[in-house]
C-alpha cells in the first residue's frame, strides 16, 4: 500500500522546554439531553506544531472541535487562548480569537468566486470593489503558494481546489489554529500530498494545525502529536515515533483489537451476476467486464473518471445504449421491466442519507424502502410485521440506537451505513452494487461492513466501487482500474505485484 | 400604426410598474433562502393600506411609506412563522395569501368606489421631448419614474455592498454564512423584511397612481405573477424588469382588445397574463440554461444539537 506519498522533512520536532501552548482546553464537558459527547477533556495545543485527533465515529472529535470553534459552549470548564480563558458564544468569536475550522462538508457558497467566498463576513467596508476582492485574495493565496485563481466560482472548482479556498479563509483570518475535520476523506492521493505539504508550510510559519482523520497511515504521517478519543473521554497522547505498528494505535482508539485486514476465505464462484459488453457512452468507452456469483469485481480510480456514470448505467437510473448491459443473463431493459423485491439486484449507495434513505423517516419506513412487497397484504402493508423485523435487524447488525424509530438523520454515519446494508441484505440479493461503502467511517464499522460484504459471497456477486484502494485489495478477486471512462486494467488480487500496477493506472500511465 | 404603439406601450409601462416592485419584493426575498407565496396577499392589503392612510390624511406620499410598512409587517409574519418557528414556507405563504386577501375585502368594504388623492402624471422635464421615448417613459407619475431606479439600487446592492453578498450566501448556503461569522437568522429576517418593503409598495402603486379609487380584488392575481417573474427572470434584477414590461403589456394589450369591442370574449382575454405565465414557465425550463434558484431556497435553517 503506497497511496500516502507524504513524507515530513523532519522526522520528530522537539517542542522547546517553557513553550507556551496558544489553546488550551481545561476539563470541558459537553452534554446533548442525556448524551455525555465529552467528558472533563483537557488537551494543549502548542505553536508550530500539527496535532492529530483519532477516533472512532461517535466518538467526540467534531463536538470538541465545535467547542473550540465557537460552534457550542462548553457545560463545564473552560477554553483557554494564551493562558487567558476565554468564552466563545458564536464562531466569530472564535475567528476573533485565531481560530479556525475547515469542516467536513465544505462551507463554500458554490455560486459566488473564490474571493467572495474568501472574504465573506470581513469586507470590512459596506461598498465592495470586486476587483480589489480579487487582487487581495491572489496576494494571499501567493503568499502561501497555493496556486488557485481568486476569480473562478466554487461549482467549478475540483475537492482540493475547494479545500485550498476553506484554507485561504482561515489565512485571510489570520487563524493561528486552523482545524481540519477529516480533510482528506473527498481528495485523491495527489491532492492529500498537496494538502499535507500545504500544511507542513503552515505549521514551519507558526501555525497550529488540529488534524482530525480515522485514517491511521496519514496520522502516522503527518501528526507531531496524536490524541485518541474515545467514548468522549481522552484515551492518551502519543508520540508518532513511539508507534509501532498500525494495529496498535488502531487498538487503542477502539479500545480492542481490530485488524484492518480481513479473511477472504474463498467462495465457490459461478454463473455470471452482471456482465458488461462494448458499452460506449454516458462518458464511458468500450467497458468490457463481468462479476460473477462468489466473487468481488472494485471498480477503482481518481473521482470523477466515469465510475458514477457506470453505476448508475448498471443500477438502472439511466439508461445504456442497448445489448451492452446484462444483469442475470437478461438484458437491462428486461430485467429492470421485470425486477423483484427479493433476490434480485440491490444497491447501496454513497449518498446514504440522501440516495439510500429518507432523512425524516424512522427505521421501518426506511426499511420499507426498498422491501415493501415482502411485507405486503394485498394492497395494506403489514406494519407489526415490518417493526418485529426491523427490531431484529437491529439486533442482528448492532445498529445503535438500537430504536426503531429513530429518524434516519438522528443515526451516526457507521450505523446509518449499517441499516442499509441489513436492509440490502435482508433481501437476499444475487448481485449487490456497492459504492464507497466504507467512506468515513470508523475503523471497526468498516470492518463489520468488509465482514459483511464477504459473507454475502455465499448468495450474491458484487460490484464495489472504491476509492480505497487498501479496501479493494482486501475484498475484491478483481480490480478495475477506470480512467477518463475506460477500463485500463482488470487486475486480479491474488497477483502479488497487482497493488503495485493500480497507481500508474489510475494516473492514466498504461505501460 | 403610431397612435396605437405608443399609448399601448405607456399603459404597459403603467401597469408593469407595480409588477418591478414586487417581483423585486420577491427577488430579494429569494435571494435570501427564503420564498414568500404570500406576495397576492401582501400586496392586496398593503394597497388598502396605501388607500386609506391617502383617503384620510391626504398624503399620497404617507400611504405610499405606509403601504411599505404594512408589507414589512405582514412579511414579518411570514419571517417569524418560517425562520423563528421553522413552519413550512409554501403553507404559510399561502395562509398569507388567503388571509391577506380576505381580509382587504373585509376591511376595504366601506370604501367601494371612493376617492383619494393619489400620483398624477406629468412630463418628466426634458426627457418627454425625447420622440416616442418620451411618450411611453416619461410622462407618468412619481412612482414610475421611481421604479426605473430600484432596479439599479437592486443590482449594485447584490454587487458592491457586503450586505448583499451576506444575503446571497445565506440563500445558497445558511451553514457557510453562519461559519463566516455571519448571522444568517437575521439575515434572512432582512431579506424576508425588506422583500415585504417592496411588495408593499407594489401594492400602493395600485391603490394610488393606477387607480386612485377603491375596488375590491385590485392586485387581481398581479402577485401571483410577480411569484413566477421571479423564475422567469433567474432571479436577476434586469431581467426582472424585462419579464415585468412583457406581462403589463399584455394586461395593457387585453384591456385595449376588449375597448376595441373585439368579438372574444373578455374572460379569455383576461386569461391572456396567466397563459403567458404558464409558457414562460415551460419555454424557462425548456430552453433556459441551468436554472440558477438560490440552492436554500424552501428550507429552513434547522438548529443545530
Amino acid at each position: 500500500m503506497s497511496e500516502l506519498m507524504f513524507v515530513r522533512p523532519v522526522s520528530v520536532r522537539s517542542l522547546p522546554e517553557g513553550t507556551q501552548p496558544v489553546v488550551s482546553l481545561k476539563g470541558v464537558t459537553k452534554r446533548f439531553g442525556k448524551v455525555l459527547a465529552n467528558e472533563s477533556i483537557t488537551m494543549d495545543v502548542y505553536p508550530g506544531r500539527i496535532k492529530a485527533l483519532l477516533g472512532e465515529n461517535g466518538a467526540g472529535k467534531s463536538t470538541m472541535m465545535s467547542m473550540l470553534a465557537g460552534r457550542y459552549c462548553p457545560d463545564e470548564g473552560h477554553i483557554e487562548v494564551d493562558g487567558k480563558p476565554v468564552r466563545f458564544t458564536s464562531s466569530k468569536d472564535a475567528i476573533a480569537a485565531g481560530i479556525g475550522m475547515v469542516y467536513q462538508h465544505f462551507m463554500l457558497v458554490d455560486c459566488m468566486t473564490v474571493a467572495e467566498n474568501v472574504l465573506l463576513g470581513q469586507e470590512g467596508t459596506f461598498f465592495i470593489n470586486p476587483r480589489e476582492m480579487k487582487k487581495r485574495v491572489g496576494e494571499l493565496a501567493e503568499a502561501y503558494g497555493l496556486d488557485i485563481d481568486p476569480a473562478a466560482r466554487i461549482s467549478d472548482l475540483s475537492m482540493g481546489e475547494r479545500q485550498l479556498v476553506e484554507i485561504l479563509k482561515l489565512l485571510y483570518r489570520e487563524s493561528r489554529i486552523l482545524i481540519f475535520d477529516e480533510p482528506t476523506a473527498v481528495l485523491t492521493p495527489e491532492e492529500t500530498n498537496k494538502l499535507f505539504e500545504a500544511l507542513w508550510r503552515m505549521t514551519e510559519q507558526g501555525k497550529s494545525i488540529i488534524f482530525i482523520s480515522h485514517k491511521l497511515e496519514e496520522v502516522i504521517a503527518l501528526a507531531d502529536e496524536i490524541a485518541i478519543l474515545r467514548r468522549g473521554r481522552l484515551e492518551g497522547e502519543l508520540d508518532p515515533s513511539a508507534i509501532t505498528s498500525k494495529s496498535e494505535l488502531a487498538s487503542r482508539m477502539v479500545g480492542k483489537e481490530v485488524i484492518l485486514e480481513v479473511n477472504r476465505k474463498t467462495v465457490e464462484i459461478s454463473e455470471p451476476v452482471l456482465e458488461i459488453r462494448h458499452l460506449t457512452g454516458l462518458g464511458l468507452t468500450d467497458i468490457n467486464f463481468r462479476v460473477r456469483k462468489g466473487e468481488i469485481v472494485a471498480v477503482v480510480g481518481v473521482a470523477g473518471n466515469g465510475q458514477k456514470a457506470l453505476v448508475e448505467a448498471v443500477t438502472g437510473l439511466c439508461k445504456p445504449p442497448a445489448n451492452t448491459v446484462f444483469i442475470m443473463q437478461q438484458p437491462w431493459r428486461k430485467f429492470f421491466a421485470e425486477s423483484t423485491w427479493n433476490r434480485s439486484m440491490c444497491y447501496i449507495p454513497e449518498d446514504r442519507l440522501g440516495l439510500a434513505t429518507l432523512r425524516n423517516q424512522n427505521m421501518v419506513d426506511n426499511l420499507l424502502l426498498t422491501t415493501r412487497k415482502g411485507f405486503s397484504n394485498g394492497p395494506w402493508l403489514n406494519k407489526k410485521r415490518a417493526e418485529k423485523d426491523t427490531l431484529k435487524l437491529i439486533k442482528k447488525f448492532d445498529i445503535r440506537p438500537g430504536k426503531i424509530h429513530a429518524l434516519a438523520w438522528q443515526l451516526s454515519g457507521g450505523n446509518l451505513q449499517k441499516a442499509v446494508l441489513a436492509r440490502e441484505l435482508y433481501r437476499e440479493p444475487r448481485f449487490i452494487v456497492a459504492e464507497q461503502p466504507t467512506q468515513g467511517l470508523d475503523v471497526s464499522a468498516t470492518e463489520e461492513v468488509w465482514n459483511r460484504l464477504l459473507d454475502a459471497r455465499d448468495i450474491s456477486g458484487i460490484l464495489l466501487v472504491t476509492g480505497d484502494l487498501n479496501e479493494a485489495l482486501q475484498l475484491a478477486d478483481y480490480i478495475a482500474v477506470m480512467y477518463r471512462g475506460r477500463i485500463l486494467g482488470m487486475l486480479p488480487t491474488s497477483e502479488e505485484a497487482t497493488s503495485g500496477k493500480i497507481g500508474p493506472l489510475m494516473a492514466g500511465v498504461t505501460d | 400604426m403610431w397612435e396605437f404603439l405608443i399609448p399601448l406601450f405607456a399603459a404597459t409601462v403603467q401597469s408593469g410598474t407595480p409588477l418591478i416592485y414586487a417581483t423585486l419584493g420577491e427577488i430579494m426575498t429569494e435571494r435570501g433562502g427564503v420564498l414568500n407565496l404570500g406576495v397576492e396577499g401582501i400586496m392586496s392589503i398593503s394597497a388598502l393600506v396605501a388607500f386609506w392612510i391617502s383617503f384620510t390624511t391626504g398624503s399620497p406620499w404617507l400611504g405610499f411609506l405606509g403601504a411599505g410598512l404594512a408589507g414589512m409587517v405582514f412579511a414579518s409574519l411570514h419571517a417569524f412563522v418560517c425562520i423563528s418557528c421553522l413552519g413550512n414556507q409554501v403553507v404559510s405563504g399561502l395562509a398569507l395569501t388567503i388571509f391577506g386577501v380576505g381580509l382587504t375585502h373585509y376591511l376595504g368594504v366601506p370604501y367601494v368606489g371612493l376617492h383619494a388623492p393619489g400620483f398624477t402624471p406629468f412630463d418628466f422635464p426634458l426627457l418627454s421631448q425625447i420622440p416616442v421615448l418620451g411618450d411611453v417613459f416619461f410622462k407618468h407619475d412619481m412612482l414610475v419614474y421611481l421604479s426605473f431606479v430600484v432596479p439599479f439600487l437592486f443590482w449594485f446592492f447584490f454587487k458592491r455592498t457586503s450586505l448583499g453578498l451576506h444575503v446571497v450566501a445565506t440563500g445558497e448556503m445558511p451553514a457557510a454564512a453562519a461559519a463566516a461569522g455571519l448571522r444568517p437568522i437575521a439575515l434572512r429576517y432582512f431579506a424576508v423584511v425588506s422583500g415585504g418593503f417592496l411588495i408593499g409598495l407594489g401594492g400602493a402603486y395600485l391603490s394610488l397612481a393606477y387607480t386612485h379609487l377603491w375596488t375590491n380584488g385590485l392586485s387581481g392575481g398581479r402577485g401571483w405573477i410577480a411569484v413566477a417573474l421571479v423564475i422567469f427572470a433567474f432571479w436577476r434584477p434586469g431581467r426582472a424588469v424585462a419579464g415585468a414590461y412583457l406581462f403589463g403589456g399584455v394586461m395593457a394589450f387585453q384591456l385595449r382588445l376588449q375597448a376595441m369591442g373585439t368579438h372574444l370574449p373578455s374572460s379569455l382575454l383576461l386569461m391572456l397574463p396567466y397563459i403567458l405565465t404558464i409558457l414562460v414557465l415551460i419555454l424557462s425550463a425548456c430552453f433556459g440554461r441551468r436554472i440558477e434558484a438560490p440552492a436554500a431556497l424552501g428550507t429552513n435553517i434547522e438548529p443545530e444539537g
